[in-house]
């Protein structure tokens, strides 16, 4: 990886490419950037679709427990994948098993999950913060790019080509479940299984992804490329194109603002993604004043 | 489910659906037969769509539901509502290719999905809105496109539950019509749910009534004269009474 990052910086030095990718660091992010935008801008409108973005909000604040378990349990600061994974995934399957089978409406009972999965995170991030400075859990909840590894990206590129290629399978029956559950089922998707597979895809890229957009924000690009893409498509190919398009001018936007204001990555990705969410709603009233005058 | 040989399609013994203790169908009997159009009538909450949502294997229910496959073995399903998020841009011809092709819609149709989506439009005498948002639909035109993606692949049973709620007089006629050419054809059973006795009376060849029990069931003919409907329905008034 050494070579890579030379031989892009050689290219950096030339003038080839901006004068930024001199710094290893900034390599990552940007690669990083080229996994995350198609992964999550892809998750993001089936989320939207199906109406999990909430669901999302609670995946970070448990990613923000399992973080907290993970270093308890002595897993080291920068990859405290095994309490990530772990919590995470038993608080996901605890979500769709409850919303599957009690009678209360679904926002009720992942509101009581993100209650308690913020609760116990809190309450371990103070026994946590006995142990590390608490700067150095900043960059779990806010997103750092300092803090990511050659192991992080390798992860990320790993997890993205897996969610691609089990997505891509199931595609279509996840639609249609979203739109109507009994046609899915009659044409052989199973509704439990689609939802927990999607949940479970869904949780794996978030963890994936905090060490660049940090737990207390990844949600905003599960939803947001979604919600900017409605404002301009007008079918679910351009609506992929779009969530993708949007999560990844988003992500070097944010890349951008954070090496030059010095300010956490996760928030400047944020600020990116909704200042195009509020572009594209203006295009979409301009586009429709101008359909209703013609 | 058991496969029975005989001239049904599908027969539903002893049929019981609970939802926090209370009897939604309480030991519901009934044959569909093969190649007939067979309609459920009854007031609300009397569990018809309680019932084929059973058939359709989306509910838990205690009894037993034969189908008996000879042809295909494929169902085909009109629901009763099919509520779409107006900002959410699917297409007429990404819904009708969802089940017609192993590619994610998202990244395109394949030729032979154009051409099945096209054919099917045509049937329903929907051509040249491919493009249209779902969400944009009329209420007969979206009953159109569902109906249109219950016809393909054919089925070999039918099942539409309150296709013709909402929608006007012409609309109404026009899905009356195309239900008795695709009986006419032969090969696919209809099983329909309804709350408009005339309609049953123009189009169904047996009619079962259905008050969480089975009350009435038969040729049109003999169940709509007989006493139980009369007492569901007040003479000259177009609702149902509950019993």
């Amino acid at each position: 990886m050494t070579a890579f990052y030379s031989w892009i910086a050689e290219l950096a030095q030339r003038g080839m490419l901006p004068s930024d990718f001199q710094y290893p660091f900034l390599i990552r992010g940007f690669f990083c950037v080229l996994v995350l935008a198609p992964m999550l801008g892809g998750l993001s409108h089936l989320v939207v679709t199906r109406r999990m973005a909430f669901f999302s909000a609670a995946l970070g604040q448990a990613a923000l427990t399992g973080v907290a378990i993970g270093l308890l349990l002595g897993e080291p600061l920068n990859a405290p994948y095994g309490g990530m994974f772990g919590f995470c995934l038993l608080a996901t399957l605890g979500m769709v098993f409850v919303k599957r089978h009690a009678t209360l409406p679904p926002d009720t009972l992942i509101g009581v999950f993100h209650a308690l999965t913020l609760g116990l995170g809190l309450c371990l991030l103070v026994a946590v913060t006995r142990q590390f400075n608490v700067h150095q859990v900043e960059s779990v909840l806010f997103g750092s790019l300092l803090t990511v590894t050659d192991g992080d990206l390798a992860l990320l590129i790993g997890v993205g080509i897996a969610v691609f290629a089990l997505l891509i399978r199931q595609y279509n029956r996840l639609l249609l479940d979203s739109l109507n559950p009994p046609l899915a089922s009659i044409a052989g998707g199973n509704s439990a299984f689609l939802e927990y597979f999607f949940a479970i895809l869904l949780t794996v890229s978030i963890i994936v992804s905090l060490k660049i957009i940090g737990a207390l924000l990844v949600e905003a690009l599960i939803v947001v490329p979604a919600a900017a893409a409605r404002n301009v498509s007008t079918g679910t190919r351009n609506y992929l194109f779009w969530s993708v398009v949007v999560a990844f001018l988003a992500g070097i936007g944010g890349l951008v603002i954070s090496t030059k204001l010095l300010v956490p990555t996760g928030g400047a990705v944020v600020l990116a993604v909704s200042s195009i969410f509020f572009v594209t709603m203006a295009i979409s009233r301009l586009v429709g004043r101008r359909r209703s005058m013609a | 489910m058991t496969e029975v040989s005989g001239d049904w399609l599908l027969e539903i013994q002893r049929l019981a659906i609970h939802r926090n203790r209370e009897a939604l169908v309480d030991d519901a009997s009934l044959r569909v037969k093969r190649g007939s159009l067979h309609v459920i009538v009854g007031p609300n909450g009397a569990g018809k769509s309680t019932l084929i949502a059973a058939v359709l294997g989306s509910i838990p229910f205690d009894g037993q539901i034969v189908l008996n496959w000879r042809d295909s073995g494929a169902i085909g399903y009109v629901p009763q509502t099919f509520p779409v998020d107006p900002t959410l841009p699917v297409t007429v011809e990404d819904f009708l290719a969802l089940t017609r092709q192993r590619r994610p819609v998202c990244l395109g149709l394949s030729r032979e999905s154009h051409r099945t989506v096209a054919r099917l439009l045509a049937r329903v005498g929907l051509s040249g809105l491919e493009h249209r948002p779902l969400a944009v639909l009329s209420g007969g035109e979206l009953r159109r496109v569902l109906l249109a993606h219950a016809l393909d692949p054919e089925p070999e049973l039918l099942i539409l539950d309150e296709p013709t709620s909402g929608l006007d007089e012409s609309a109404a006629g026009w899905l009356e019509e195309t239900l008795n050419a695709i009986k006419r054809e032969g090969r696919t059973t209809i099983l329909m749910v309804s709350h408009d006795l005339d309609q049953v009376r123009r189009i169904a060849d047996r009619v079962t009534v259905l008050d969480r029990r089975i009350v009435a069931d038969g040729a049109v003919a003999d169940v709509l004269a007989g006493p139980t409907i009369r007492d569901l329905i007040p003479a000259g008034s177009p609702r149902w009474r509950r019993a």
